[in-house]
């Protein structure tokens, strides 16, 4: 619990326009994975799997019900919205998936 | 690929005593890497296979056919992406390997599978499985795709910087799997030559020793490192998986597929099956009649044509209905339309208090209570598992089908409802299949809310490529399904039928059987009458619910062989007639909802006390289920 109001607060106090969360990232945009806001019991799904800071992504599609389907390393990972709100990602423009 | 090519008719599970000459080999590996597609070739075994993360929830072990004949046994074990045994599948797959299952000896070697389209995630499993020090083999599977994608890694130096074998397969088309066999004859041999040796002599090959592991970040960081010394080029997106998804996972389209899919597979029940159900009906009542005619006039041809033909008879005819059903099931699985089904449905999961995850077992509940109940394990938390376990007995499964069909085709007018897409007999079906939906939903929300109160956990779902389903495979689903049937008609059914006979014939009244409400049965079913009598329901199909607590199609037969020994004098055999002449629209609609909801099968019970570890949870499921079924019936018989 600390670690998310910890990096809140980095997010708000440090603006970086290139970091945005992975549920507010425009379709079809490769970036790169900075931190999972998220309790350890519950990020582990996602390291154990490969998902962990500094890994691209790029979510691909939106399911019916709006949630993000992501492609991550040749892995097709369908995940709720309100985990990839918790996902700290750094846009990088130039990138190319 | 003749080689590889599984002889037929060996197709029963062994469990292989444990002997200890044989070297055990376990595959590990995530979900959905085709583990169970490989164990499958090497050991001839039919395990179901599916392409859907976590099919495999048991552990299965089987002897390996090898070429030179060496004995060596392969345990099949659950997917998993790691092993912090958070799920009870993490805590089964790691406990076989640490040897810590009672009547399971440790492994002597690994093979780990991955999915070599996704090795960068995958390979996040090769250290823990490397920690375990013992001989291993890493496959990469589904090379073949790799190739098509224009995908490439250099395996050799792969093998050199992990420390272990690498070979490449394609479990699928059996392509690579000699090597597998390879490296069991040499597990074979080195137990061989480390027996000649004396104890304590026997040194393991060298290997190289890799860090203990550390966090996942340094995990994954490493594995990128080894994957780009291997120069590994990750395989090019499936476009026709992109392209799919696209209509499949529409806004508008995904969930109107997703309806039609479910529609078209409800109405070939009844279009589909009809004729082969014809066919398999004039068999049946041929066959009774070519006997009857042929047999001297004993007890024992009443009891082979009434008992027998009658109650069996009526029950095999439903094979059809539930191959059709199997058939499509398999399709879908098969060709990874159901990963997306569950992405699909993953909200109405949540708002219900349950997981996306718990939709697999909630699905397999269509086809059989007793392995959705095992599919559960793949649920991480303990109080969705729970509250999974308990509403999985309420979406319909394969036994309910034959009595769905009975009472629909006794009851419903086959009658065009929307135009040729959908009739009413479909329609009826479909209904029956959504109240049993809405009831495992309404009592998963009441359990999330009051027994089983918890926090909602996250939701992860890989989505495979989509694949063409394998005649192979599915084949060898629907024969196994059919065995399935037909042994439980052969044993359970058998056994029931050939008891209510004998009850239908005692006590002897001037030599000669009863009349049937004098009879034993019949007085039983009296005593019952009561108890159901506000539903609509009289005597004959009191017994029928109380002999279908063994399994739910054991009603058919039960009601065969009661009329079977009935109409013996009047010639008539239609069950569909009789039943239309003992209840009318609103019973029969109550005895179909009474289906809907109870939980009439002592397997799933057995399995529930199983799963939860003691009489606590079946108990309330049975009494539970058994009020509702009650309840609803009483309502049904009242409304209609």
């Amino acid at each position: 619990m600390r670690t998310i109001l910890n990096k809140r607060l980095l997010l708000t106090n440090h603006p970086d326009p290139s970091l945005c969360r992975l549920a507010d990232c425009p379709m079809r945009e490769t970036v790169e994975l900075v931190h999972i806001e998220l309790p350890d019991d519950q990020a582990e799904c996602l390291l154990e799997r490969g998902v962990v800071p500094g890994c691209s992504m790029c979510a691909t599609r939106r399911s019916p019900a709006g949630d993000p389907i992501v492609l991550i390393d040749g892995m097709v990972l369908a995940m709720r919205r309100e985990m990839a709100g918790c996902l700290l990602v750094r846009r990088r423009l130039a990138d190319a998936i | 690929m003749s080689q590889v090519q599984d002889p037929p008719g060996r197709w029963r599970r062994r469990t292989v005593p444990s002997r200890t000459e044989a070297p055990l080999v376990a595959l590990v590996g995530p979900p959905n890497s085709g583990k169970t597609t490989l164990f499958n070739r090497l050991t001839g075994l039919r395990q179901k296979v599916a392409n859907y993360p976590g099919v495999t929830v048991e552990k299965h072990l089987g002897r390996a056919r090898l070429p030179g004949g060496e004995a060596v046994d392969v345990l099949d074990l659950p997917g998993v992406n790691g092993f912090s045994a958070r799920s009870l599948d993490e805590r089964v797959t790691r406990d076989a390997l640490e040897g810590r299952i009672p009547g399971l000896r440790s492994p002597d070697a690994l093979v780990l599978i991955v999915d070599s389209t996704r090795l960068e995630t995958q390979l996040m499993l090769i250290e823990p499985v490397l920690s375990y020090d013992l001989p291993t083999l890493l496959v990469l599977n589904m090379a073949d795709e790799l190739d098509a994608r224009r995908g490439d890694v250099r395996d050799d130096v792969l093998a050199k910087e992990l420390g272990v074998t690498v070979v490449r397969t394609d479990a699928r088309t059996g392509r690579g799997v000699d090597a597998v066999r390879a490296f069991l004859v040499e597990q074979s041999q080195r137990r061989a030559s480390a027996a000649q040796r004396a104890e304590g002599e026997y040194v393991a090959p060298p290997r190289i020793q890799l860090p203990v592991i550390g966090t996942f970040t340094d995990r994954r960081n490493r594995i990128r490192a080894v994957n780009q010394r291997a120069s590994y080029t990750a395989p090019g997106p499936s476009f026709r998986s992109e392209r799919l998804d696209s209509i499949l996972l529409h806004r508008v389209g995904g969930p109107l597929v997703f309806l039609a899919v479910i529609l078209l597979v409800f109405q070939s029940i009844f279009t589909w099956a009809t004729p082969m159900m014809d066919g398999v009906e004039a068999l049946v009542a041929g066959s009774g009649e070519w006997l009857a005619v042929r047999l001297p006039d004993t007890w024992w041809r009443a009891l082979l044509i009434e008992g027998v033909w009658g109650g069996v008879g009526s029950v095999v005819v439903f094979l059809p209905q539930i191959l059709v059903l199997f058939l499509f099931l398999g399709i879908l699985e098969d060709s990874g339309y159901l990963a997306r089904a569950a992405v699909i449905a993953d909200r109405l999961m949540m708002r219900v208090g349950l997981q996306g995850r718990a939709f697999l077992p909630l699905l397999s509940g269509y086809a059989c209570a007793v392995p959705a109940i095992l599919a559960a394990r793949t649920v991480e938390n303990e109080r969705d598992r729970l509250a999974t376990i308990f509403v999985t007995p309420f979406m319909t499964c394969s036994a309910r089908l034959p009595v769905y069909a009975l009472l629909i085709a006794a009851f419903i007018p086959d009658r065009p409802l929307l135009g040729p897409v959908l009739g009413l007999r479909a329609a009826t079906l479909l209904g029956l299949y959504a109240i049993g939906l809405i009831a495992a939903i309404g009592t998963a929300f009441l359990l999330k809310r009051t027994l089983l109160r918890g926090t909602p956990t996250p939701f992860l779902m890989e989505l495979p490529p989509y694949r063409i389903p394998g005649l192979r495979s599915i084949g060898l689903r629907l024969l196994d399904r059919s065995r399935i049937f037909l042994r439980r008609a052969g044993r359970i059914i058998l056994a029931v039928a050939i008891v209510l006979w004998i009850l239908t014939q005692v006590p002897r009244t001037a030599g000669g059987p009863p009349h049937i409400d004098d009879s034993a049965l019949g007085r039983i079913g009296q005593v019952i009458e009561p108890a159901i009598a506000p539903l609509g329901f009289d005597w004959r199909i009191g017994v029928g619910l109380v002999s279908s607590l063994a399994a739910r199609e054991v009603i058919v037969g039960t009601l065969g062989t009661i009329y079977g020994v009935e109409d013996a004098s009047e010639g008539s055999f239609e069950l569909q007639d009789r039943l239309r002449r003992d209840l009318d629209l609103g019973s029969a609609i109550g005895l179909l909802v009474f289906f809907a909801f109870a939980l009439q099968c002592m397997s799933t019970v057995a399995v529930v006390r199983r799963e939860t570890g003691g009489w606590k949870w079946p108990a309330l499921q049975f009494s539970y289920m058994l009020g509702l079924a009650w309840v609803g019936a009483f309502v049904a018989n009242w409304l209609i």
